[in-house]
């Protein structure tokens, strides 16, 4: 007799749901690309909001900063080829090789993402910069002339991207690497092929497809970066288009519409690239999808495996330790520089940063929204992946590419559109944590629906299918089945969002209030206005903050799962 | 125009009105004049006097400061306010002016008015903001102390609540100082090319430094200033940093304030006023308009006009600011505003009918 009814309540319950959390993510995305592209197409009085007149005016000005574009472009093309080439050659070495001590190796390759490209972009310009850079006083104190190394230019805008977006690039490529019959590479060396031929015509045309999905991935990110443009390329008179368009909506009066237009041209070519990225992936899935078993195995590659272990090492070294170890020398000085004189040391800038209620309200801030965006997001972004990966409703692929919609937006971009979105909600949440957390649950769409998504898939969907005919409901199906199988996948992804949205700058620069202020903008605020020391000595008490909720969250998540195991 | 008779007259009586302001008996007598004065008796608040309600502002509990200066600095003040008035928690927003202005102006659009103070360095958003009734009229019994230029015309929308000036500044580890640049003349010698920093176009004492240099040597000079390739920072603290650093040789627009913050820190650096004048501009403070706090705000400004609060914004090492209080101690360097000779804008029809073109000319030097 119940089963009729379980029947019909079943579809409901899984239909309210899933439209629910559809109208929730149409709702975070849409909402503001509607302003920001009404702000784009304004061209009526600029005192007057709604818009008095429309029309492309902004967009036939953009000609005129062909240089920034060209110069967004260039920048970023040099950063996805360096990023590139350190995610490919580490990801080999660390996947296909008897490198010493891979598995630390491994997980030391992931921290550059848990430092902010921000971090990297001080540091680096203390050491880089061609005066008073660390080693170029260095080289000089050793009898060398001018600078050794000038970082203070659009190479070093590539460089400290690349440094920071090559981790992103050794994860995607070397789970590409990881999923790779050896036995290919074994054929090869076999018949005589040396190692060096086999990577470059065995092993890169396996990975092709992988290295190119990483490479618009990666390009896109490149694009909508902010932070090291700004520390290192401002000083060289060097605007790509965030900085151009901060610059514009700053300046007074300021000339919102054109940076709305320069934003939307932006996210036109992030949507190209993300389209292609699709693409490609969807072609990879079909190539990599074998029936074969195998077992990965690795290569023994003799005493060369001591250079590839320096290699690792090296960019461990240029990409984490080199940076923290700067900021760190910098933050004891009233004025950094290589030789520091005895009255020259001082604790002040931790003291200063310690005690200016702003750091420590903007840290407590920050670790507030990076729990709370974690714990919402994993729910929120947990029900679409299932939504879009497990549910037979109709609508669910527009959803996919809605969801990855902020993918192709630069956050300072989208934040524009959330700035104007948000101010005329009727409820006050502007200026408020709300909005911040609103934004994050926004731009972090992508990264918490790809995260899930991609251990959902794993999943074999049977699974749940047995517990349907065993007839449990969809919720009691969730809760007894898909949830404790995707529990570690959640965990990470938990993880993953609290670290992006403790990092986060793009979005929280522009949306910050009086009594909601997070720390990575209040890091660049320091920067424009107090002073690099007192910088440095903030950007540290966030990467030591991090890195202690990291430990602390890692405690609790392996006895929780010691616990479950008894 | 601000030089001309009938304006004069104006300064006059608003000076009338401010010195009757500061006496409760002739306050009431120029009540009349002056509908918009508080009729009440001014109180005594710790040493200065206030027309707030001050156990109301203390009930209203909170005091939101948006200010374009320093990040410490802007701290700074707040929290010697709140020091004063431990029972007013306070909060605040930090960014340049032209963003400041950008941000509240949005807000303001959208209904949202979560501001109590507005302080600006640049007179062209304050008298913008002016002309759109964004600002409070607050007749403070402390104005009395400040000459009437030195107040929103008409008075009790905002007040002068001190200057900041720039001349040249050099790095003494760069620069022998018979080879340094001693008028503004000097930065368009070949030899400062690329070595160079001025503040970007956001900056209200950059855009003094262009109207009144071009207003003493034309438009020639700021297109071979162009040739020099200076490069430009949001902030004076950036321009210093470099300067100590030995990144620039010769900063273009050395704000004093900054000077003595870095000389305090031992940087190998030396300031120069050019014979011809430092620009300066002055920091303007308000009550804005529908504030949440009301008694806060006016309490606020008060404080700030008065002895304590001028001698706090003018010894504060992340200040600096030359106090306009006609009975002002001289500065923690031992000098006093009149010792510069300062270049302000004086016609202000003309000074904020540049801004077009300044913004359009500074940015395409910079290269945006």
């Amino acid at each position: 007799m119940q089963a009729p009814a379980l029947r019909w309540q079943v579809p409901s319950g899984q239909a309210i749901a899933g439209f629910g959390v559809a109208g929730a993510a149409g709702i975070l995305v849409l909402y503001p690309i509607f302003y920001l592209m009404q702000a784009a197409l304004d061209v009526g009085d600029p005192d007057a909001r709604p818009p008095t007149a429309y029309g492309l005016g902004n967009f036939e000005a953009l000609p005129q900063y062909s240089e920034i574009m060209l110069n967004t472009l260039t920048v970023s093309l040099a950063a996805t080829v360096m990023a590139l080439l350190f995610g490919f050659v580490t990801a080999w070495i660390l996947s296909r090789t008897n490198v010493p001590g891979r598995r630390t190796l491994e997980q030391l390759m992931a921290v550059p993402y848990y430092m902010t490209p921000l971090l990297g972009a001080f540091a680096w310009s203390l050491l880089g910069a061609p005066e008073s850079g660390f080693v170029n006083q260095v080289w000089r104190a050793l009898g060398g002339e001018n600078a050794l190394i000038n970082l203070v230019t659009p190479f070093g805008i590539a460089w400290v991207m690349a440094l920071f977006e090559g981790s992103v690039a050794f994860v995607m490529i070397g789970a590409v690497m990881k999923s790779m019959d050896p036995a290919l590479e074994e054929a090869s060396q076999v018949i005589g092929a040396s190692r060096l031929r086999t990577m470059l015509r065995v092993t890169l045309p396996l990975v092709a497809p992988g290295v190119l999905g990483a490479a618009i991935l990666v390009f896109a990110e490149m694009l909508g970066s902010f932070s090291a443009a700004l520390v290192l390329g401002n000083p060289d008179r060097f605007y790509v288009v965030t900085t151009a368009m901060y610059q514009l909506v700053s300046q007074y009066p300021p000339r919102i519409p054109l940076a709305a237009a320069m934003g939307v041209s932006l996210f036109a070519v992030m949507f190209l690239m993300l389209f292609l990225y699709r693409r490609l992936i969807a072609g990879r899935s079909y190539v990599t999808i074998s029936g074969k078993a195998f077992r990965p195995r690795v290569m023994d590659v003799g005493r060369l495996r001591w250079l590839l272990f320096a290699v690792c090492v090296f960019y461990v070294l240029l990409s984490v330790a080199l940076p923290l170890m700067t900021l760190a020398f910098a933050s004891v000085q009233k004025i950094a520089v290589a030789f520091p004189a005895a009255s020259n040391w001082t604790l002040a800038n931790y003291q200063t940063a310690f005690t200016m209620n702003a750091v420590r309200a903007a840290l407590g801030n920050s670790l507030l929204l990076g729990v709370a965006t974690a714990s919402i997001g994993v729910v929120l972004m947990g029900l679409i992946s299932w939504l879009i990966y497990r549910s037979r409703l109709p609508g669910s692929g527009f959803i996919e590419y809605l969801v990855m919609f902020p993918q192709a937006v630069p956050r300072l971009v989208f934040a524009f559109g959330m700035m104007w979105a948000w101010i005329v909600f009727p409820i006050p949440i502007y200026g408020t944590l709300w909005l911040l957390l609103i934004a994050y649950l926004t731009v972090f769409l992508p990264l918490g629906v790809r995260t899930i998504s991609g251990v959902m898939l794993q999943i074999d969907k049977s699974l749940e299918e047995c517990a349907q005919m065993c007839g449990a409901p969809w919720g009691y199906r969730i809760r007894t089945v898909t949830m404790p199988l995707l529990c570690p996948g959640l965990l990470a992804a938990w993880l993953l969002l609290f670290i992006a949205s403790v990092r986060e700058l793009g979005a929280s620069i522009l949306l910050m209030g009086p009594n909601a202020k997070v720390v990575t903008p209040t890091i660049v605020e320091s920067w424009f206005a107090t002073s690099a020391e007192l910088t440095a000595a903030m950007a540290l008490i966030q990467t030591l903050v991090i890195a202690i909720a990291m430990v602390v969250f890692l405690a609790l998540t392996r006895r929780a799962s010691m616990y479950a195991g008894e | 125009m601000p030089g001309s008779n009938r304006d004069k007259l104006t300064r006059r009586t608003l000076l009338g009105a401010s010195v009757a302001l500061a006496s409760p008996i002739a306050c009431l007598s120029a009540r009349g004049a002056y509908a918009q004065a508080p009729a009440k008796t001014p109180t005594k608040v710790l040493d200065f006097l206030t027309y707030a309600d001050v156990a109301k502002a203390e009930q209203e509990g909170a005091f939101v400061f948006y200010c374009h200066e320093n990040e410490a600095g802007t701290a700074a003040i707040a929290e010697a306010f709140g020091k004063d008035f431990p029972k007013i928690k306070t909060s605040y927003v930090r960014a340049q002016t032209g963003a400041l202005y950008n941000k509240i102006s949005t807000e303001r659009a959208a209904g949202r008015f979560d501001v109590d103070i507005l302080q600006l360095s640049d007179l062209a958003p304050a008298l913008d903001f002016q002309k759109k009734g964004g600002y409070e009229i607050y007749h403070s019994p402390e104005a009395g102390g400040y000459k009437p230029e030195h107040l929103s015309n008409p008075a009790g929308a905002f007040f002068w609540t001190g200057v900041t000036f720039g001349g040249l500044a050099y790095s003494t580890a760069k620069v022998k100082a018979e080879e340094a640049p001693k008028s503004w003349k000097d930065l368009l010698d070949p030899k400062w090319r690329n070595a160079m920093s001025c503040k970007i176009s956001s900056s209200g004492l950059q855009f003094v430094q262009w109207y009144e240099l071009r207003k003493l040597y034309g438009d020639e000079y700021w297109q071979a200033f162009a040739k020099q390739r200076p490069r430009g920072f949001d902030s004076r603290v950036q321009l210093f940093d470099r300067l100590a650093k030995g990144d620039d040789k010769v900063c273009a627009l050395a704000e004093y304030a900054a000077y003595v913050l870095y000389k305090e820190k031992g940087a190998a650096i030396e300031f120069v006023a050019p014979e011809d004048g430092l620009p300066a501009t002055p920091l303007l403070v308000g009550v804005v308009d529908k504030a949440p706090h009301p008694e806060v705000a006016k309490l606020f400004v008060d404080w700030a006009m008065s002895n304590r609060g001028q001698a706090f914004y003018q010894s504060n090492p992340h200040l600096i600011y030359g106090s306009l209080r006609t009975d002002a101690p001289p500065m923690p360097t031992g000098k006093r505003l009149s010792d510069f000779k300062l270049l302000t804008p004086t016609d202000y029809a003309d000074y904020l009918g540049s801004r077009d073109k300044f913004t359009k000319d500074w940015n395409g030097m910079l290269g945006l």
